[in-house]
């Protein structure tokens, strides 16, 4: 298959901490991956090192082709992959509409002329994005969709992860990152979360995602595939089935039986 | 040039570098512990400096002429005073202030400087003139051709060294050094430990506070002088000393003080007529260091879960 | 006009004018006493406006109306200044207010947008002052152009010092700036070129052949010199304020308070974090250094005195007090903190003390300060 992303032998240590052992991962194109393991294993890692944030220790990076092994995050971001945090990082007293524009920085203008002096011209891209970023809120929560300039700070979590979600989507990326999305969430929300996901991807063909989760209901329903990590290597891979009943898988969970 | 001259400019830089060094490993103390910067920190060494002289001053009054016990007295005295200002400044000023962006305690601790700074040369008689320090150590000196040997500084390089020796001891050798350290690492699992996170705080700027103190009146001794401004400018330099030796670090800022100390001799050196010139280079010295290396000569500790 | 805002013109218009009025006050009374109990008469009124939520109707009001509430904003200006057209130290005053504003609304995109600090604000406002002393004296410049090149070479000289560290966090900064500030003035006082520890002269300004500096006679009535440095640096204000709210309200707005607010998730979604920073450093810079110069011209003279680290914390006091990022907050600091201490000649001494330790109250019972920053409307007003 041809991969989206492709990661060959990734390593990455923190001191005496080997995070990421010589991972091999491949991403295909439109697939929604399952990135699984028990806490500790590298997933937080491998996102930060796909996204820039930390520089890979050893191994190469490929997304779309090109080598991206010890890009910037803002390459990373320009390249068209976008993320969400595990702990949940907007921009508490920013607007709803603020902070989702962070995330469509790509798409906007950022000339100091055009800013400063070009105001109606400024004014029909704001219009613009307003409307992109009422679309797309609408989708995951119809009640937020009035209330877009409203700080974040007052929001409930599960609506702040709904806005961080909708940041990372803006934009339109090849490849979306989702770091434990329905953390914090009940059963009822998390369910409601995932739907609005699909619904996001039915729309946008083009969209492939890998999530790590916790919650394994979520990974059985909405991935095509699952690979597991296990002390930054990979234990296993394929459909959840499969994977949740490979007896190595079950060990690192559970302990040795 | 030659030797009695450079032995000169040794001494010198050695001195300075030692006052550096003592107000640099305040700066990194309060880092470690609570992550903040405390600008207040040169003032407080100010108002330790003034403290001290004031205490010479009634000494004197007093009647009480021996220069050894009124030494004593003085830096026992100046010691506890700060000790009890840098705990105050922790429990009012620095911990209400934990859960605002860390801006804030940066800010409200500059702003303390200047209140201490002001009330040193607001309130203080005559406070914004120069104030002469009793010259308390034996005036003594020996001359090795162009070097001039002072016993008095010789005592204080002594001293200083024996005062970072004995925090070092206390922090590597002492269960409260542990618990320090326990709490400068990582807070919660010190807390879990058993260890009270706010007596430990307490403690440390006492300590911090306290360094200050006795910093403060060795630059009164060394100069024969003080004024209201020498902490402001001591604080910057020992800040700067802190940061290039990497914050949170005892051994970066020793480092950090002593490299600036020989960065403005070399510039002295470099620059024989116009000695105002000396800082300038020094510190252009210093931001070039903290472009090559941000996090300082010896890692500082930033934890950032990403 | 579609699509204004539900909130009403006339409670910002009332605050306006009572501003007004009582500023006006402030400035003409010349008894001690008078002026002790007007600023008590006016702690309590604000106090009150804020028990009351009237405040809250104000700042509604501005949200909506900003547009046209700037415009009564410079007539009542134009009122003070009229009011007052012949008296000299009322109009150097309200002159040092404006300029003032104009180098803390430059400061404020550094600090309050970027999040970059600068402690060497009156530095950087000394840069531009001296740049009109020499240019001034040395060549035959014209004088506007003067001005810009104070703005440039404020600029210049803050991206020098900024840019080695601009990778590193915040504190660096602040150790930076600081001894930047320190180091300036001692600069300054070694320099016999540029006049020692005494300062130097600076020639007034002179635009196409009208001297800034004599008093201009329309018929029977004689207005101070001082108006035509009171026009020009409200004009200066005015270009500035309108910057300023523009560059708010745009994504380069956004883009630093991201930076500011997280690092990190900003440059995972693109953001050239030094870049930013050192764009937001170097116009707020220009503002300083423009303003300086400006100042230079209408004081007459420039000496090291008046460069000092302690009048650069002024310059953050007026920021912190005002509420950091809102432009407004800083306006009203800004009339607070240089006029007060001007008619309370008792209290000029401690002006510096009681300045940090209103600082110290603020940051610890209203961090916010007193007009705290709204949400971000891009055309206020404006309804989707």
């Amino acid at each position: 298959m041809n991969a989206l992303l492709e990661a060959r032998g990734l390593s990455k240590h923190f001191g005496g901490v080997q995070a990421l052992d010589g991972l091999d991962l491949l991403v295909a194109p439109n697939e929604i991956l399952g990135l699984i393991g028990p806490n500790g294993s590298g997933k937080t890692t491998f996102f930060n090192v796909i996204t820039g944030i930390y520089a890979a220790d050893g191994g190469r990076i490929t997304f779309d082709g090109s080598d991206v092994t010890n890009a910037s995050a803002r390459a990373i971001y320009q390249a068209g992959i976008s993320r969400t945090f595990q702990r949940s990082r907007l921009s508490l007293p920013l607007s709803i509409f603020d902070n989702i524009m962070i995330g469509n920085h790509k798409r906007l203008n950022q000339g100091l002329w055009f800013n400063l002096v070009k105001r109606s011209d400024f004014k029909r891209e704001f219009e613009r994005s307003y409307a992109d970023a009422r679309a797309l809120v609408e989708v995951f929560e119809p009640g937020l969709a009035d209330r877009m300039f409203e700080p974040v700070a007052g929001l409930p979590m599960i609506d702040r992860r709904r806005i961080e979600i909708c940041r990372a989507l803006i934009n339109a990326p090849k490849l979306l990152l989702l770091d434990e999305p329905s953390a914090g969430m009940t059963h009822d929300e998390t369910a409601e979360l995932m739907n609005d996901i699909l619904l996001v991807r039915a729309r946008n063909k083009d969209l492939t995602i890998i999530i790590v989760e916790h919650e394994m209901g979520v990974i059985e329903r909405i991935t095509d595939r699952c690979v597991v990590l296990n002390f930054g290597r990979k234990i296993a891979e394929g459909p959840y089935r499969a994977v949740a009943a490979d007896a190595q898988v079950q060990e690192a969970y559970l302990g040795a039986a | 040039m030659d030797a009695g001259l450079f032995a000169q400019y040794v001494m010198n830089g050695l001195m300075l570098g030692m006052m550096y060094a003592l107000v640099a490993v305040g700066f990194t103390l309060f880092f470690g512990v609570l992550d903040v910067i405390k600008f207040s920190h040169g003032d407080v060494l100010t108002v330790g400096a003034f403290t001290a002289l004031a205490t010479y001053i009634g000494l004197h009054t007093l009647g009480l002429n021996s220069n050894w016990l009124n030494l004593v007295v003085m830096l026992v005295l100046a010691t506890l005073a700060m000790a009890l200002l840098g705990m105050a400044i922790a429990r009012y000023l620095v911990m209400p202030l934990r859960s605002a962006p860390a801006l804030n305690t940066l800010l409200i601790t500059l702003m303390l400087g200047t209140v201490l700074r002001e009330c040193v040369r607001l309130f203080y008689p005559q406070g914004a003139n120069p104030k002469p320090f009793p010259a308390l150590l034996p005036r003594t000196s020996f001359d090795f051709g162009d070097f001039n040997l002072r016993v008095d500084n010789v005592l204080m390089l002594a001293a200083g060294v024996l005062v970072i020796v004995g925090i070092q001891y206390l922090l590597n050798r002492t269960k409260l050094g542990l618990a320090i350290r326990a709490v400068a690492q990582d807070e919660e699992t010190a807390r879990t430990m058993g260890i009270n996170f706010t007596a430990i705080v307490l403690v440390t700027f006492a300590l911090g506070s306290g360094l200050a103190a006795f910093a403060g009146v060795m630059n009164g001794l060394y100069y024969n002088e003080i004024n209201f401004g020498i902490g402001l400018y001591l604080g910057v330099v020992g800040f700067a000393a802190a940061i290039i030796g990497g914050l949170g670090s005892i051994y970066g800022a020793i480092l950090g003080g002593f490299l600036f100390a020989g960065l403005q001799t070399i510039g002295t050196v470099m620059l024989p007529f116009a000695s105002a010139y000396k800082d300038v280079f020094a510190f252009a010295v210093v931001i070039a260091i903290m472009a090559w290396r941000p996090t300082g000569l010896i890692r500082e500790k930033i934890s950032e879960r990403v | 006009m579609a699509g204004k805002g539900h909130a009403a013109l006339w409670p910002g218009v009332a605050a306006l004018a009572i501003a007004t009025a009582y500023v006006v006050a402030l400035l003409a009374a010349e008894k001690q006493s008078l002026i002790i109990i007007l600023l008590a008469i006016g702690i309590v009124a604000v106090l009150a406006a804020a028990w009351f939520g009237l405040l809250e109707n104000v700042s509604a009001s501005f949200t909506d109306h900003e547009d046209s509430l700037a415009i009564c904003a410079v007539a009542a200006a134009c009122v003070v200044g009229a009011i007052f057209h012949d008296n000299h130290f009322v109009l150097l005053l309200v002159i040092t207010v404006l300029l003032y504003s104009v180098a803390t609304l430059g400061l404020n995109i550094q600090f309050g947008y970027a999040g970059v600090l600068n402690f060497a604000g009156a530095s950087f406002f000394g840069i531009g002052a001296y740049t009109s002393a020499v240019l001034n004296t040395h060549t035959a410049l014209p004088h506007l152009l003067v001005l810009l090149i104070g703005g440039v070479l404020a600029a210049l000289a803050g991206s020098l010092l900024l840019l080695p560290v601009l990778r590193t966090r915040g504190h660096y900064a602040a150790v930076v700036t600081i001894a930047f500030a320190l180091l300036f003035k001692t600069f300054l006082e070694v320099n016999d070129v540029l006049g020692g520890p005494q300062g130097m002269q600076v020639k007034g300004m002179r635009i196409l052949g009208w001297s800034f500096n004599d008093n201009i006679d329309i018929g029977r009535v004689s207005l101070s010199f001082y108006m035509n440095y009171f026009v020009l640096s409200l004009l200066l204000l005015v270009a500035t304020f309108v910057l300023v709210r523009r560059l708010e309200r745009s994504w380069i707005g956004l883009n630093l308070d991201a930076l500011r607010l997280d690092e990190t998730a900003a440059s995972c979604f693109g953001l050239d974090i030094v870049r930013w920073k050192i764009t937001a450093f170097l116009i707020g810079n220009f503002f300083i250094g423009t303003a300086g110069a400006l100042f230079g011209m209408v004081g007459g003279f420039v000496a090291p005195n008046n460069y000092t680290f302690a009048d650069s914390l002024i310059l953050v006091s007026i920021l912190l007090l005002g509420g950091i990022g809102n432009p407004w907050g800083l306006l009203v600091a800004t009339i607070i903190v240089v006029v007060v201490p001007e008619k309370l000649q008792t209290i000029q001494e401690y002006r510096f003390l009681l300045y940090a330790l209103m600082v110290i109250a603020v940051l610890l019972f209203r961090p916010e300060g007193l007009l705290p920053r709204p949400v971000r409307r891009y055309f206020p007003g404006w309804r989707p």
